[in-house]
């Protein structure tokens, strides 16, 4: 069954996380019964407190809505924050408006959130991909909140104005929890990357409930704040002839599995150990994981923290297995679908940051783009390309990499800060053909999926490679 | 002929109003898209999608339904609704209640005061027993009749 968005775009059931029945928790109750025990949660004297109102009306509110949230998922007591802050609400559309009422109260008396936070990249970056009047227009029309949200974020606890970022874990945006903390953040890119590489506790939660507890620094304990909410329900068996690519590999898991908590095994011998490039490609398999599947938390044998300390003894008592092998990931490939109107038509633009990229990644994206172009001696990508970072990590590869720098704005590349997944759902915007290696781009908006080497021949070529035509027969 | 099912009750109440049913996940920021974007005071459905609902109006009624689903803005939807009185009466979840419904009827409920009954888990068997236009109670112990 498909559907369509607010921006009219289809999205087709069974590739797209935000279509699939799940609790979106990162905690599957697929088995629950309304018979099972419903625990009250235990209090503290001093959230006691809180609860009766002793300590204001705002956050005894504050408390309620957490409280109350928690008793549904079946939390036994609230836990007291000690790590970082994340929070996915970037945009400001007009459907944010009752949230930003109550924020604002917030703000009016003085509170801010427990630790300073980041958030989601802005859905517009028109000093680095700026769309053109008409749709300069339409971003204005799309996000008539974006000021009023910026403004009360910087008053409620955000970190600064360049705390706009999904990887904002990575060290240059300087907001990674952690092993062992207990955080509450939202964005399933970034809470599946606390959880699995950092080892920090989160729940996946959803805008609101985010803010209610940083405002508290509490969070119901349920889910996989818990053991044995992070034990694995599925054994991920990788059984590929080479290093299988991240996007690709979560999409399959994430498919899969949907919320379940995954043990991967068989990539120790492609990873080797963890490291700075390793980070990258964990992040962009986990992102994808939690954009094709709902999962927050995945483990990888010998390379992921609970992992190396803990073994198959992650694995939950009657867990399921999942071969991955060649075919398999080809079977996942093929049946994507293509939503575009024509699926010959040449590529508008060429996206690659979704999730936002990491300075080694920046470094790794230059090359890619050097390689490819001097190999056919060209000096510009035949279609606009964009890389998509935090600002502070732009700034970081600037200075760790300047000779990359350099080249990029000789070849015309630019880094954008904004959201790409953004850009692509605002009207107008959401027509542009776009090619990416993200495959949580391609979930949630129109754009194509291709390999790296694929996009490389579109960034020489400005065309679809031939492999990916759909050649109709002569006679036809 | 009425049948009874036992859900949980997440926000409990007793109402009595008619249902409108679907089958596919409730899709709140595609059925109210217009209530935001075009400030209307409608409560009548627009997800062109969801063939069971579309052009019916909600406001008031029962919504029976799997769960919801779709964009994460759907928390801030019910929020909207409630502060337009164009609310349904009730949510009755086959399954078990999603993050995002929960955290938007929750806060409609506690933040402005407008409750909309919802219980959760009742069952496959109660979508398949309920029609849209059936007569439904709901009592505050989750327990649901559906008259014929």
């Amino acid at each position: 069954m498909s559907t369509t968005t607010e921006s009219g775009r289809a999205r087709i059931e069974g590739t797209d996380v935000n279509f699939t029945l799940a609790t979106q928790t990162g905690v599957s109750k697929k088995d629950a019964k309304p018979s099972d025990p419903q625990p009250k949660m235990q209090l503290t004297p001093e959230e006691q407190e809180i609860l009766d109102g002793k300590k204001g009306e705002l956050w005894q509110k504050a408390m309620k809505t957490v409280v109350a949230y928690g008793e549904m998922f079946g939390a036994t007591k609230l836990v007291t924050l000690t790590g970082t802050c994340h929070m996915a609400m970037s945009w400001g559309n007009k459907s944010i408006e009752p949230f930003l009422d109550i924020f604002q109260k917030f703000v009016d008396a003085g509170i801010k959130t427990y630790k300073p936070f980041t958030t989601d990249p802005r859905a517009m970056d028109f000093e680095n991909n700026d769309p053109g009047p008409e749709k300069r227009k339409s971003v204005a029309e799309t996000y008539p909140n974006q000021a009023r949200l910026e403004e009360i974020y910087s008053k409620i606890g955000l970190i600064d104005g360049d705390s706009y970022s999904c990887a904002s874990y990575l060290p240059e945006m300087g907001n990674a929890p952690k092993k062992g903390d207990y955080c509450c953040w939202s964005e399933s890119s970034a809470i599946n990357f606390v959880n699995s590489v950092l080892g920090a506790r989160t729940n996946r939660n959803s805008m609101g409930i985010d803010m209610m507890c940083n405002l508290l620094g509490k969070a119901p304990y349920f889910g996989l704040l818990t053991d044995e909410g992070r034990k694995a329900k599925w054994l991920i068996e990788v059984k590929t002839s080479k290093k299988p690519n991240p996007m690709l590999l979560g999409s399959a898991i994430g498919l899969k599995v949907v919320e379940d908590v995954p043990f991967i095994t068989g990539m120790k011998e492609h990873l080797g150990e963890m490291n700075e490039v390793n980070q990258g490609y964990l992040k962009d398999l986990g992102a994808t994981t939690a954009s094709n599947g709902a999962v927050g938390l995945y483990h990888m044998e010998g390379i992921t923290p609970e992992a190396v300390e803990q073994g198959r003894d992650l694995l939950a008592e009657g867990y399921q297995t999942y071969v991955i092998d060649d075919a398999e990931l080809d079977r996942v490939f093929n049946n994507y679908p293509d939503l575009w109107p024509n699926h010959n038509a040449d590529p508008e633009k060429l996206f690659v940051g979704c999730p936002h990229l990491s300075v080694s990644q920046l470094h790794w994206a230059t090359g890619k783009l050097r390689t490819a172009l001097t190999g056919v001696d060209m000096s510009k990508p035949a279609l606009p390309v964009f890389l998509f970072a935090g600002k502070k990590v732009k700034n970081g590869f600037i200075e760790r990499y300047p000779e990359d720098a350099k080249y990029l704005e000789e070849i015309g590349v630019n880094i954008a800060l904004q959201c790409p997944m953004l850009y692509l759902q605002t009207p107008l915007q959401d027509k542009e053909l776009i090619v990416t290696n993200s495959n949580k781009c391609r979930v949630y908006s129109t754009a194509r999926f291709f390999f790296d080497d694929a996009m490389m021949k579109i960034v020489t070529t400005g065309k679809l490679p031939k492999d990916y035509l759909e050649v109709k027969p002569e006679n036809d | 002929m009425t049948k009874t099912f036992k859900g949980r009750p997440l926000l409990p109440g007793n109402v009595e109003e008619t249902a409108e049913v679907s089958h596919y996940g409730f899709s709140t920021s595609a059925v109210y898209v217009e209530v935001v974007f075009k400030d209307t005071n409608s409560g009548v459905c627009k997800d062109g999608d969801n063939k069971e609902l579309y052009g019916r109006d909600l406001s008031g009624k029962i919504v029976c339904t799997p769960q919801t689903i779709g964009s994460s803005s759907g928390a801030c939807m019910f929020m909207a609704i409630c502060e337009k009185d164009i609310q349904p009466k009730a949510f009755l979840f086959a399954n078990h209640i999603d993050s995002l419904a929960s955290c938007g009827l929750l806060m409609a409920d506690i933040w402005l005061g407008k409750r909309i009954v919802t219980v959760d888990m009742l069952g496959d068997e109660f979508l398949d027993a309920v029609k849209t236009g059936n007569k439904v109670k709901v009592f505050e112990d989750g327990t649901v009749e559906v008259e014929d």
